[in-house]
């Protein structure tokens, strides 16, 4: 037999003295003839002529080819994927994450950030006005003021929203009908008294850089004086 | 002649999937919030192809069975034009009601209103 084993191995096809490595029918060593023909190697004059050795090239190229295809497939997850688990773990809410709405049947809560969400969705449905930030924080948070707190105040939140103005608007008027759309908000939206809103307008922007129409449209804007300089 | 004694206990999936089904009929109740968990457990569901024919869903709900008493969370989206106060007890009240009335056990609700859809 023309065996020509490669000079930095030993085993070749010569004798079965590997440590139980399978060995061909033809005495050369499966794994072997596997790795070359994974390789890319030319097979030598024995591999060419044996059914046995051809057979195990053929293995491995058939694989090597099928895995490769796969391993090329772009991997796609569906991409409801991320979504379903960042929403969940949005609503993974700690202690501080949440306000209590007032109930006799037990523990009721509201996430703050949703909260903080209905708040800043009706300032921005005001015309001339952009809520920016809007934080909540309820009464019932500073442990002193529960005891004495009146019922009608339990679970009131004090309400500290920045807003940025449309230039031209009348800002104290403003103010004044986002003070009381927010308390009309938390009780009719929330269902927490609003005992306090601290406004604070942070920025003008100028009208013409947004979306005209957006004002236009917008069934609260008439009663801004800005409106109509 | 008396018959043997017999005790049924209560399972905390079987109150899971009772409060659940209640919940989501609710008025205001757009969905359940599934937690983490069961968020993976379905996602691993989807991949691996099991299909829970007829299962009914509890996905948004924990439930705990101590001895008579059952303990039920709901996790909940409801939508803006609905007052969560509102939403929020009346799930507290119906699926107490309905957990209480299918399975004999005293419960006590407890709702988080994770989302407002402002739509």
């Amino acid at each position: 037999m023309a065996l020509t084993p490669p000079p930095a191995t030993p085993v070749g096809g010569t004798a079965p003295v590997d440590d139980g490595a399978p060995l061909l029918a033809c005495g050369r060593d499966a794994a072997r003839v596997w790795d070359r023909a994974a390789a890319g190697e030319d097979p030598d004059a024995h591999e060419r002529a044996c059914p046995h050795c051809t057979a195990a090239a053929a293995d491995a190229l058939g694989l090597g080819a099928l895995a490769h295809r796969m391993a090329d497939e772009p991997l796609e997850p569906p991409p409801s994927v991320l979504d379903r688990v960042m929403v969940a773990v949005r609503s993974e809410l700690r202690p501080h994450d949440v306000i209590t709405l007032p109930s006799p049947h037990g523990q009721a809560r509201l996430s703050r950030a949703a909260a903080a969400a209905v708040l800043r969705h009706t300032v921005d449905r005001m015309g001339g006005l952009r809520a920016r930030s809007c934080r909540i924080e309820q009464v019932d948070d500073t442990l002193a003021a529960v005891e004495e707190a009146p019922d009608s105040q339990r679970h009131a939140v004090d309400v500290r929203i920045t807003v940025t103005a449309r230039f031209g608007v009348d800002l104290a008027s403003v103010t004044a009908r986002v003070r009381q759309m927010v308390a009309t908000a938390g009780e009719q939206a929330l269902g927490v008294p609003v005992r306090r809103v601290d406004i604070e307008v942070a920025d003008l922007f100028d009208a013409d850089l947004f979306d005209t129409d957006l004002f236009d449209t917008d069934p609260f804007d008439t009663g801004v004086p800005g409106n109509t300089r | 002649m008396t018959g043997p004694t017999v005790r049924v206990h209560v399972g905390d999936a079987v109150v899971a999937r009772v409060a659940a089904r209640r919940a989501r009929r609710v008025p205001g109740v757009v969905t359940l919030r599934a937690d983490l968990a069961q968020a993976l457990l379905g996602l691993a569901d989807s991949v691996l192809g099991h299909d829970r024919a007829g299962a009914i869903p509890a996905d948004g709900v924990q439930a705990a069975v101590h001895g008579g008493r059952a303990e039920v969370s709901v996790t909940l989206v409801t939508r803006l034009g609905y007052n969560c106060r509102d939403v929020a007890q009346a799930v507290q009240r119906t699926v107490g009601e309905e957990v209480r009335t299918y399975t004999g056990l005293d419960v006590v609700v407890r709702v988080t209103v994770a989302e407002v859809l402002l739509d």
